[in-house]
């Protein structure tokens, strides 16, 4: 195949458009690959390290603001978890990604007398949440059950 | 033994106030004259919803005048910084602080479960017989508030009402002098977006000095400044209907808050030291007076099942007695130990328990549950105390 012009230029396009659209369309948890680099050009983030193993690849960023972020990609390119660590949250909107709004539903509903003011714990079929820390350190990791590599053990997303 | 002699003390200063003041000098440590104390009381709080929450009354004035407003049901919190006061609960108009070209200054304060978006206004803050003058604080929400902005919303939920905080507002007595400090100097992406100036156009992240951003009153009182010091007895195992403790203001500066025995934590640049439970050291562990529990590690680590109808927290069967040891940055150590409880077998009325504990995968939070039965202090960063320059806890 000839290398044209304007297919290098609808490349470029393409490239552009991943790297410039709007943060939804490249949403992280649950998201292709390339909404890793969507996240850190998103939090003008630097890229810290790439861990590979067997059932995963570890993205790891630390955004400007100093929080770090890790995205663990499965096999077949989808983000299957998210963690972070730092003296504040990530933008969670954009890490969550689709899952954002199940997020702030799951908040509204934990609403109930008895709820816990000082862990966030959700335990859904679709997504889970868990977050610690208090304002100058906040922690915590996401991950979409089903979309668990097997073997992973959850110890080692954080 | 200090802490068998502080209480009665307190009490005995509570009981006639106008001797609450002592003129015993201590040498090498300033000893101040103003009534340093106020009382504390965990109950349901304003929206009768809360439980294991300390509320105490704060009076905040237009700054310079007498003209005041005395707010009650605001949460003590040593996990955060500065003075945040549902609008809603305010009547009085206090000024708005504005940026250079005359923009109202809102912010938006994320914690763990939520964020409160309200504008930066300033007042005299008066806790006990202690006053910080010209104060900026928030004010959660209300009609003048602008639109929340998305950035601000990615933190998840809005913490705006009364039923939703459970409080008229938050009393920040932590470990900082200010809610976000050097990072919200800076300008650029570093910023970490928590205050914005709001002019007619929109809402736009704005770099904030020091002075400007919300501040814990207790560094700017007069004297007293170094910490608070909370202090709630033991509470019997089922808990109580309510409780009531004090909060003291200063650490080493009256005769009412000595350090004594209390084994000095320090605690990284966040505010957090580590604990280790079994053979294996968390790090990223804090005391907090505004969680609900001691949230701690998971079942598979702890043993300990949730409840069946709230993964928020544990429930076995019986009483299980827990012990870890905490540890500061400067290798004190404090060998601690607690109990859990079933929280689906508590009074449902009763509001203080000092078994109420929950799930916390790889962390440790000893929330207010940690606080019954114990006297602990929360010194200030950069601040002189009889036991070290802050930040620390210490118990």
């Amino acid at each position: 195949m000839v290398k044209t012009p304007a297919a290098s230029l609808a490349r470029s396009a393409v490239l552009l458009l991943i790297l410039f659209a709007p943060s939804r369309a490249f949403a992280s948890l649950g998201g292709s690959s390339a909404s890793v680099d969507a996240d850190r050009v998103h939090a003008e983030g630097a890229l810290m390290r790439i861990v590979r193993t067997d059932a995963y690849a570890l993205h790891e960023m630390r955004s400007a603001a100093g929080t770090m972020v890790r995205e663990y990609v499965n096999a077949s390119g989808t983000v299957f978890a998210v963690a972070w660590d730092g003296p504040w949250l990530p933008d969670l909107r954009q890490v969550l990604g689709d899952h954002f709004d199940e997020y702030q539903a799951a908040m509204g509903t934990a609403r109930r007398a008895r709820r816990s003011r000082g862990a966030i714990g959700i335990d859904g079929p679709g997504l889970v949440v868990q977050m610690t820390g208090h304002p100058r350190a906040f922690s915590g990791r996401a991950y979409v059950p089903a979309l668990l590599p097997q073997g992973v053990s959850l110890d080692s997303i954080k | 033994m200090i802490r068998l002699l502080l209480p009665t003390f307190i009490l005995a200063a509570a009981i006639t106030p106008q001797c609450g003041s002592s003129s015993t000098t201590t040498p090498g440590s300033t000893t101040s004259s103003v009534q340093n104390f106020q009382a504390i009381s965990v109950n349901a709080g304003p929206a009768n919803n809360y439980f294991n929450g300390a509320f105490t009354t704060v009076t905040v004035c237009v700054p310079g005048q007498s003209s005041c407003q005395t707010i009650d049901g605001v949460l003590v919190d040593t996990g955060s910084s500065g003075l945040r006061v549902l609008a809603s609960a305010l009547t009085l108009a206090l000024p708005q602080q504005a940026d250079t070209t005359g923009a109202p200054v809102v912010e938006c304060l994320a914690f763990l479960d939520g964020f409160t978006w309200g504008p930066v206004q300033t007042a005299d803050i008066k806790l006990g017989g202690e006053q910080a003058s010209a104060v900026p604080l928030q004010v959660i929400g209300g009609p003048g508030a602008p639109a929340i902005p998305s950035a601000c919303s990615s933190n998840g939920a809005a913490e705006q009402t009364l039923d939703a905080l459970g409080a008229n507002g938050i009393l920040g007595v932590g470990l900082f002098r200010q809610d976000c400090g050097p990072a919200c100097v800076g300008v650029g992406s570093s910023n970490p977006g928590v205050y914005y100036a709001c002019p007619a156009s929109g809402c736009k992240i704005t770099a904030q000095s020091l002075v400007r951003q919300v501040q814990n009153p207790v560094w700017l009182f007069p004297v007293d400044n170094n910490g608070v010091v909370i202090q709630l007895p033991a509470v019997a195992t089922g808990g109580a209907l309510t409780s009531t403790g004090m909060m003291v203001f200063g650490i080493g500066t009256q005769n009412d808050n000595p350090l004594g025995a209390a084994k000095v934590l320090t605690v990284d640049a966040n505010g957090n030291l580590s604990t280790t439970y079994g053979s294996q050291t968390y790090a990223g562990s804090y005391l907090d007076s505004g969680s609900n529990g001691i949230f701690f590690l998971d079942t598979k680590t702890t043993g300990l099942p949730v409840c069946t109808d709230s993964n928020d927290f544990y429930c076995p069967l019986t009483l299980q007695a827990q012990s870890a040891t905490i540890r500061g940055v400067n290798g004190a150590t404090s060998a601690v130990t607690f109990n859990v409880g079933n929280l689906d077998a508590l009074n449902g009325r009763f509001t203080a328990f000092s078994e109420v504990a929950g799930p916390n995968p790889g962390s440790f939070a000893w929330g207010l549950s940690f606080f019954f039965g114990r006297t602990i202090y929360t010194a200030i960063e950069g601040q002189s105390t009889s036991g070290g320059v802050g930040p620390y806890f210490a118990f």
